[in-house]
């Protein structure tokens, strides 16, 4: 028996290293100091795997209110949820061109669930009504700000139901009824 | 058990007998001795946005959307009272909350003939500036007609203590959608209140535009929201808090609102 086991432990030994060397070889030094940055999210891995895709946002302009579109890079998972919600999240960090943002910035993007018949349920922090300033053209923009450009970017979703704190809400603040989902409104975007 | 209570019924008749001769006699006297409270006058109900801990949107300077549509109402509802035969029922005559149903619950319990709410606007947008005025949007209507279609399918073959839920549901959603059954009539309101907006105020036209909102939804008679100018523009602000302004925007409305009924009665 011991006269078998040597050679079996050295041909352990070499696979193992060789597999040592093939991991270390995969992993540019590039992806290591990415994954030293920042801690590994769902989003981190996506990036590891760089794959992004380009998306459409939606920022109301100053003079008249009319969507204006800007594009952004977002990781793609693959899953229309999680992609949903980095829209949304970028959505919130607001234009990068100085264009008025249609969400609070304190807003935070719950989750995103997307069921069979094309309605995306789209959950937000309490953020976006306790620091929404209110008045109906603010509340309107922000309604459209959202089902419009989850709409336009995922051709799954068809219409969206907006939801704070998981739960239902009459109004954001007084004007515009949330007790439904919404389709998307494309004459709010800019022509020019 | 039925001989104590025979008597009781009998009572019970006699004293409601009673009853309905004092209360035809009280409205007797009523309708003798003040005839502006007849019948045939009707109710206008105005609705001061937001109030209470909702202060609505808010100004740069430190006003707020709720005071200053409050004003404004104070003096429309003024202004009605001394020139049209018609009496008013604010929402609320001072700072407190109403829930957007009870709003709309006013309205339909006072029978009232047209409503409307005041509003001043606010956006993320600094410079958005000017006044509209909104009926409700028929947008949602094909999914409520879906929701009672619904209500009615799973209604029909059953047992007959859902059908009574149901039923109950129905008039829910039906209630709901009574602003439906007046959109045109309110489209046709909302383009006379603006036009006097525009004429007296002498802040940009936005225009009459249709929202699904939710204080509008409900109301079963004509209803307009008016947005008189963005609280949230620092010089729409001044002017909003200005008296001599507050009381143009009344005057506007009202006479928005005396062309429209002019129109109603010779219809």
């Amino acid at each position: 028996m011991a006269k078998f086991r040597t050679p079996l432990v050295i041909l352990l030994a070499v696979l193992l290293v060789g597999l040592v060397y093939l991991f270390i070889a995969s992993i540019s030094p590039e992806r290591i100091a990415n994954r030293a940055e920042t801690p590994e999210t769902p989003a981190d891995v996506a990036l590891l795997a760089e794959e992004t895709r380009t998306v459409t946002l939606f920022f109301p302009r100053e003079d008249d209110g009319l969507f204006v579109p800007e594009t952004r890079s977002i990781p793609a998972s693959g899953s229309i949820a999680q992609e949903a919600e980095a829209v949304l999240n970028e959505l919130i960090k607001g234009s990068s061109k100085g264009l008025p943002s249609a969400l609070p910035p304190e807003a935070k993007v719950g989750q995103v669930f997307v069921t069979k018949d094309g309605t995306a349920y789209a959950d937000f922090s309490k953020d976006l009504v306790v620091a929404h300033p209110s008045g109906s053209d603010a509340e309107t923009s922000t309604v459209f700000a959202i089902v419009d450009t989850l709409a336009f970017n995922f051709k799954s979703i068809k219409k969206v139901f907006i939801l704070v704190d998981g739960e239902e809400k009459e109004t954001l603040n007084g004007h515009v009824t949330l007790d439904r989902a919404f389709t998307p409104d494309f004459s709010l975007v800019a022509k020019d | 058990m039925r001989i104590i209570d025979r008597p009781n019924k009998k009572g019970g008749t006699r004293t409601a007998k009673a009853g309905i001769v004092l209360v035809a006699a009280a409205l007797g006297a009523l309708l003798f001795l003040c005839p502006a409270a007849s019948a045939q006058q009707r109710t206008i109900v105005l609705d001061p946005g937001h109030g209470g801990l909702d202060v609505g949107a808010k100004g740069k300077f430190g006003a707020v959307e709720k005071d200053v549509v409050l004003a404004i109402s104070l003096k429309l509802k003024a202004l009605i009272e001394s020139n049209l035969d018609y009496r008013v029922v604010l929402t609320r005559d001072k700072d407190m909350d109403v829930s957007l149903e009870n709003r709309a619950a006013l309205a339909n319990n006072n029978d009232a003939a047209v409503f409307v709410s005041l509003h001043a606007n606010g956006s993320f947008r600094k410079k958005a500036h000017g006044s509209e005025t909104f009926f409700l949007s028929l947008n949602s209507t094909d999914e409520e007609s879906r929701k009672l279609a619904y209500q009615e399918n799973t209604a029909a073959g059953v047992g007959d203590r859902i059908v009574e839920d149901d039923k109950n549901l129905i008039q829910m959603i039906l209630w709901d959608m009574a602003q439906s059954a007046y959109v045109r009539q309110s489209s046709r309101l909302a383009e006379i209140i603006q036009r006097e907006l525009n004429v007296l105020l002498a802040t940009e036209n936005r225009g009459i535009k249709q929202a699904d909102f939710k204080v509008l939804r409900g109301v079963a008679c004509p209803a307009v929201l008016v947005e008189a100018a963005f609280i949230s523009n620092p010089e729409e602000e001044q002017r909003l808090i200005d008296d001599a302004f507050q009381a143009r925007v009344a005057d506007a409305v009202f006479r928005g609102l005396s062309a429209y009924l002019r129109l109603l009665r010779r219809d």
